[in-house]
């Protein structure tokens, strides 16, 4: 009980903290709705070629953009460094002689700055281009509800990636180099750059048996009404399956990374 | 009594990456990494009884840090026994580090952007100190600390002494038995220093917190500790009282006398020709051969004084002379 109080109030100084930073809020912002832009631009021009792409329409891929965009910030697609710098700079040692657990830590604090990011800079982002751009949004209650389900599970999934990521650093100096090239693919295979579907079947069946469409790609395709009715339900199951099983490798590493760290300097 | 902290043959020893030099060697590091052992903890035993104020003291890589890392925690030592207050601090560390405070000096354990009193308040969810209590606690450090003044204030826009003694009030909210005081005075300016000291002192006697103290400011040793460690490439030199640690290395104590005139010849017999301004004279003498009265008796005897003064070389000095001259290896 008194866990989840701690958890809870680090996620919301998380926030108080997130909101501080208006000035790189609104700027990110800015960016994001600029190569939104960009990005409908070069769709519009694909979709002249060919009205319905792999059972895409423009207005769907519209859609993808401004939902891409918007939650770009929310999913930290261009990965986080935080716990790798507190490994480099010696901080970690502050935050492991405090009685919390590292990974639910920084999940709280993630999940806080996520909602910012989602509030501040998914939400207006999404409004602002429907004006320009017929976005297409979720038409019941119900596909609201479950596509927000699976944008959580693609939350969990990502950070869980993300953390693993971060781990590296207890064993390697140049963990940032490792996270360069695996937020890469992140980007890549989760669907952000391009849906899943406009890709070359066998490209998305090979991409499908990892962990990365789980994060983006599926909350996408069930907020745009891609994936309907029972099909949801295998999607749903892969997310939670991926999440279980990054969580507990990611609490099974850190364990591990915990008991062979050499806190820097000092 | 028993011991609440309690280290047996201690050792760390780490593995550092040699790098050669070069693409040729960067590339002959990538695939045949090669390593070379240092020890930085070689074999150290001691124990601290509850209530205990001690410093631990040594040059910059002695091994002070790893020591500290170790009972923090925060690093699984390669050999050797600790014990603190029953438990083993790296295992079960989120249980361990419950019953300890720890304040590194160079290192902030604030939120950054956030108000000081944010940070504060996570701390009683996180060691679930009763509410009641926490507010007692809270308001009586906030005194002690005088934190009021920049209670309200971001952690990035405090000064360091006032970022430290926030440090200190979240080391101790949640009432440790234990307080680890790595170089708490770091960088601080002198009025700074003495406000931590005090407050230091004051829970060390009142709360009867055990505080270890590793610093390299010897006025900090000689306010706060009674005992003292030293360490030194890894191992321990010294573990006594402060007083018997000068007794034995202190070098020679200065006399500085105003004689009533100038008299030719102020020399006295097996001491060294003192040093002579005008009508001063400065007499160097082994207090451990001589004692001060007797010294005094004589010139007083001989000539007309007009006034005394015994100096004491300072702690510095005589630590200086420990690690330089490895007084205590021999």
């Amino acid at each position: 009980m008194e866990t989840m109080r701690l958890y809870l109030r680090v996620m919301k100084l998380s926030i108080l903290q997130q909101v501080t930073y208006r000035t790189a809020l609104l700027a990110g912002l800015a960016t994001n709705f600029f190569f939104g832009l960009l990005r409908a631009a070069v769709l519009l021009a694909l979709f002249q070629v060919q009205p319905v792409v792999n059972g895409m329409t423009q207005a769907e891929g519209l859609t993808f953009v401004a939902f891409s965009q918007a939650l770009i910030a929310f999913l930290f697609i261009f990965g986080t460094y935080d716990v790798m710098n507190t490994v480099y700079t010696g901080s970690i040692g502050a935050d492991l002689a405090r009685p919390m657990d590292l990974f639910f830590y920084w999940m709280a604090r993630d999940f806080g700055a996520s909602l910012v990011n989602l509030v501040i800079r998914g939400v207006v982002l999404v409004a602002v281009f429907s004006v320009f751009y017929p976005v297409v949004m979720p038409a019941t209650i119900g596909q609201w509800g479950v596509g927000l389900v699976s944008l959580l599970l693609g939350w969990g999934v990502n950070y869980a990636f993300r953390f693993l990521v971060n781990l590296t650093a207890f064993w390697t100096p140049d963990a940032r180099g490792i996270g360069r090239a695996a937020y890469t693919m992140l980007m890549m295979f989760s669907g952000f750059l391009m849906p899943m579907r406009l890709y070359p079947d066998w490209f998305s069946r090979l991409v499908a048996l990892t962990p990365f469409p789980s994060t983006f790609n599926t909350p996408m395709e069930i907020f745009m009404g891609l994936l309907k009715g029972p099909e949801v339900i295998p999607a749903l199951i892969t997310q939670v399956g991926w999440l279980v099983a990054l969580w507990l490798l990611a609490r099974v590493v850190l364990r591990r990374g915990l008991s062979k760290l050499v806190i820097q300097g000092g | 009594m028993t011991a609440i902290i309690s280290v047996r043959d201690l050792r760390k020893t780490f593995r550092v990456l040699v790098r050669r030099p070069g693409l040729g060697g960067s590339i002959a590091n990538l695939f045949a990494p090669h390593y070379r052992s240092v020890q930085a903890v070689e074999g150290v035993s001691f124990s601290l009884q509850a209530g205990e104020l001690v410093g631990y003291l040594g040059p910059n890589g002695a091994g002070k840090s790893t020591t500290i890392k170790v009972l923090t925690g925060l690093l699984v030592p390669t050999g050797g026994e600790v014990r603190v207050d029953g438990q083993v601090p790296w295992e079960k560390r989120e249980r361990y580090v419950k019953g300890i405070g720890v304040v590194f000096g160079n290192r902030p354990t604030l939120w950054w952007d956030l108000p000081v009193i944010d940070s504060l308040e996570l701390l009683q969810p996180m060691y679930d100190i009763p509410a009641e209590r926490f507010r007692y606690n809270l308001v009586e450090f906030k005194r002690m600390l005088e934190l009021d003044e920049f209670i309200n204030t971001p952690v990035r826009s405090l000064s360091l002494g006032q970022r430290m003694r926030a440090d200190l009030c979240a080391a101790l909210l949640h009432e440790p038995k234990l307080l680890f005081l790595d170089e708490p005075t770091i960088g601080l300016d002198v009025v700074a220093k003495e406000q931590i000291r005090r407050f230091v002192l004051d829970i060390n006697h009142r709360r009867g917190v055990t505080v270890l103290l590793t610093t390299h400011d010897l006025t900090d040793v000689e306010r706060l500790c009674e005992r003292v460690m030293i360490l030194d490439h890894g191992k321990l030199l010294y573990d006594g009282t402060l007083a018997a640690l000068n007794g034995r290395f202190e070098s020679a104590w200065t006399l500085k006398v105003d004689f009533e005139e100038e008299y030719p010849d102020v020399s006295v017999a097996g001491l060294p020709a003192p040093q002579r301004v005008g009508r001063q004279a400065l007499y160097l003498f082994n207090h451990r051969e001589l004692n001060t009265a007797e010294l005094v008796q004589q010139l007083m005897a001989r000539f007309q004084v007009v006034d005394l003064e015994v100096r004491r070389p300072p702690l510095e000095e005589t630590i200086r002379r420990i690690y330089a001259e490895q007084l205590l290896t021999k």
